[in-house]
């Protein structure tokens, strides 16, 4: 019984943080019509950073996140601007440009990854922070995830009222959902969908410190932490911020029930078998409607 | 005063409007009639820079807004004071009313005016303030149009193009929708209007012309139009 509490709370934990993770990825795809494979990669280079600044600075990583969120903000517009709208220039329009965006964000994975491979191999990368128990609905949880699990809901949360009660996010929910009507509401499409993937960076990079928080990681995980970011895009619907929240929390328990009662070797089995049935079942998502 | 000067748009090899030239006054409303596929449309996004043109002019009070028309900056289009209501369209179906209209005041040249102009536009259509919530894809096609003339207004323009507004309403609807026209126009906003509904738009306009295969013919009074026997012909059928 508490084995199954333990595996429920942990499930969730992990959910929460996932649907974050989500969360950025489906605006990137959702708005600015990217499907950015290099996600992950660039998760982990966050990661990675707020170790390095843990380590060698003792920085808390909640204030690495004070500098790494505008730092992968900056990155991530300058990608857009440097790489998706030069190739959305030679295709000559937004929607012939979306299949060689994938194209090209894939390589951007391999850029990424292979940058921090050549510097730091496949090293392990971990460090203690916050690790006391906590008691958690008659469960115990080291702190470090708890203060992470909220982190990320308060993200989670603050970036969906944005889209969903100001008129800037009201307008990156109507580029999402009618991006040819946009300009004639005056929306520059292509301003606030660079605006939006880069604001989907921030998320990463929050998702990558709040991670490394408590897991330990290396370079070459990157592209399982792509595949869950997509498989939750695609449970919960493209675009589709409560969508991904429940998808995420999905996730996370299906993940910890199989690790904890069948076997830790099958968790990534578990992630592509929801993949799969995702893809197979559900072609708008749980709640069969984008962006509400 | 909108100037549109020989505007000439090509899909391929086939020229959609050929040296279509046209003025609109502020306050004055202008309608062009034409059959389908006469070219109405294409001449309307041409003007908002949702197609290119081959050649031609659009100028808004004698600002040469064609750089923007050739790079089709439509947004950039909407802040000079031009806006369009699309065929059909001109809303965000997945978004609330309330949202829809927010929108509608998303460029910056509407903000300052915004609370006035929601007024105003609530006054023409106060059946949206009890739909304020409501998904505008949920709602009836009359309704609709009024979501997109609404949010049309909201952006503060100095002239406003509809094209077919009327189209799929009920004649009691087509009418009650080109009645608040005038009232529009009595802003002094310009109204440039496409219909195929000859009676109706005729009755609202002061000017018309009729838009042929491309080309523009009969430009004259609403009234003179309205009694030219190739007109009523052509458009106003038997009556
Ligand atoms: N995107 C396009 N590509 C190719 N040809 C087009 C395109 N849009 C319109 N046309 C053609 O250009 C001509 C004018 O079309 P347009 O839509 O402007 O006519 P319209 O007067 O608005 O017609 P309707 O009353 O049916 O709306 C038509 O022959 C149409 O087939
Ligand atoms: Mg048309």
């Amino acid at each position: 019984m508490t084995s199954i509490l333990d595996a429920l709370v942990t499930g969730l934990v992990y959910g929460g943080i996932y649907a974050l993770l989500a969360l950025g990825l489906t605006l990137q795809y959702g708005v600015a019509r990217i499907l950015n494979l290099a996600y992950g990669d660039f998760l982990i280079a966050a990661a990675v950073f707020a170790t390095l600044l843990y380590q060698r600075f003792q920085l808390s990583p909640l204030v690495s996140l004070l500098l790494l969120l505008p730092a992968s903000f900056l990155i991530h517009l300058l990608v857009y601007h440097l790489v998706f709208v030069q190739l959305e220039r030679r295709r000559g329009s937004w929607r012939a440009m979306e299949a060689s965006s994938i194209l090209l964000a894939f390589g951007l994975s391999f850029v990424v990854s292979g940058a921090m491979l050549a510097i730091f191999g496949g090293k392990l990368f971990s460090y203690s922070y916050l690790l006391v128990p906590v008691q958690l609905l008659g469960s115990v949880v080291p702190a470090n995830r708890l203060l992470a699990l909220v982190l990320a809901l308060a993200f989670g949360g603050f970036a969906y009222l944005l889209l969903v009660r100001t008129r800037i996010g009201t307008a990156i929910r109507a580029i999402a959902v009618d991006p040819d009507g946009a300009p004639l509401a005056g929306i520059d499409v292509r301003r606030w969908a660079g605006l939006t993937f880069a604001f989907g960076g921030i998320i990463c990079a929050a998702s990558g410190v709040l991670i490394s928080m408590f897991q330990t990681f290396n370079v070459p995980m990157g592209v399982t932490f792509t595949l869950k970011a997509l498989v939750v895009v695609i449970m919960g619907g493209v675009g589709n911020a409560v969508g991904a929240l429940v998808a995420g929390l999905i996730l996370g328990v299906t993940e910890s029930f199989v690790a904890r009662f069948i076997s830790p070797g099958l968790t990534l089995a578990a992630v592509y078998g929801l993949f799969v049935l995702a893809v197979l079942t559900m072609r708008t998502g749980i709640f069969g409607r984008a962006l509400r | 005063m909108l100037e549109i000067r020989e505007l000439t748009v090509y899909y391929g090899l086939h020229a959609a409007i050929r040296n279509v030239s046209l003025q609109v006054e502020p306050g004055e409303i202008v309608v062009v009639l034409g059959a389908n596929g006469a070219g109405k449309s294409t001449l309307l996004r041409a003007t908002m820079g949702m197609v290119r043109p081959a050649s031609g002019h659009v100028l808004l009070d004698g600002l040469d807004l064609t750089s923007l028309v050739r790079r089709n900056l439509t947004h950039q289009i909407v802040e000079q004071g031009l806006i369009l209501v699309p065929e059909r369209g001109g809303t965000f179906t997945d978004l609330t009313v309330r949202e829809n209209l927010l929108l509608g005041a998303f460029p910056r040249r509407a903000r300052a005016k915004e609370k006035e102009l929601l007024e105003f536009a609530l006054s023409l259509f106060p059946r949206l303030k009890e739909r304020w919530n409501q998904r505008v894809g949920t709602m009836s096609g009359g309704e609709q149009r009024m979501v997109a003339v609404a949010r049309a207004l909201l952006s503060a323009p100095r002239f406003l193009l509809l094209d077919e507004p009327t189209l799929g309403l009920a004649p009691v609807l087509a009418k009650q929708l080109l009645r608040v026209l005038p009232q529009i126009a009595a802003q002094g906003i310009g109204v440039l209007l496409v219909e195929q509904n000859a009676h109706l738009s005729l009755a609202v306009a002061q000017r018309g012309a009729v838009l042929s295969n491309g080309e523009l013919v009969h430009a004259s009074s609403a009234a003179e139009l309205q009694d030219d026997p190739a007109v009523r012909a052509a458009y106003l059928g038997s009556q």
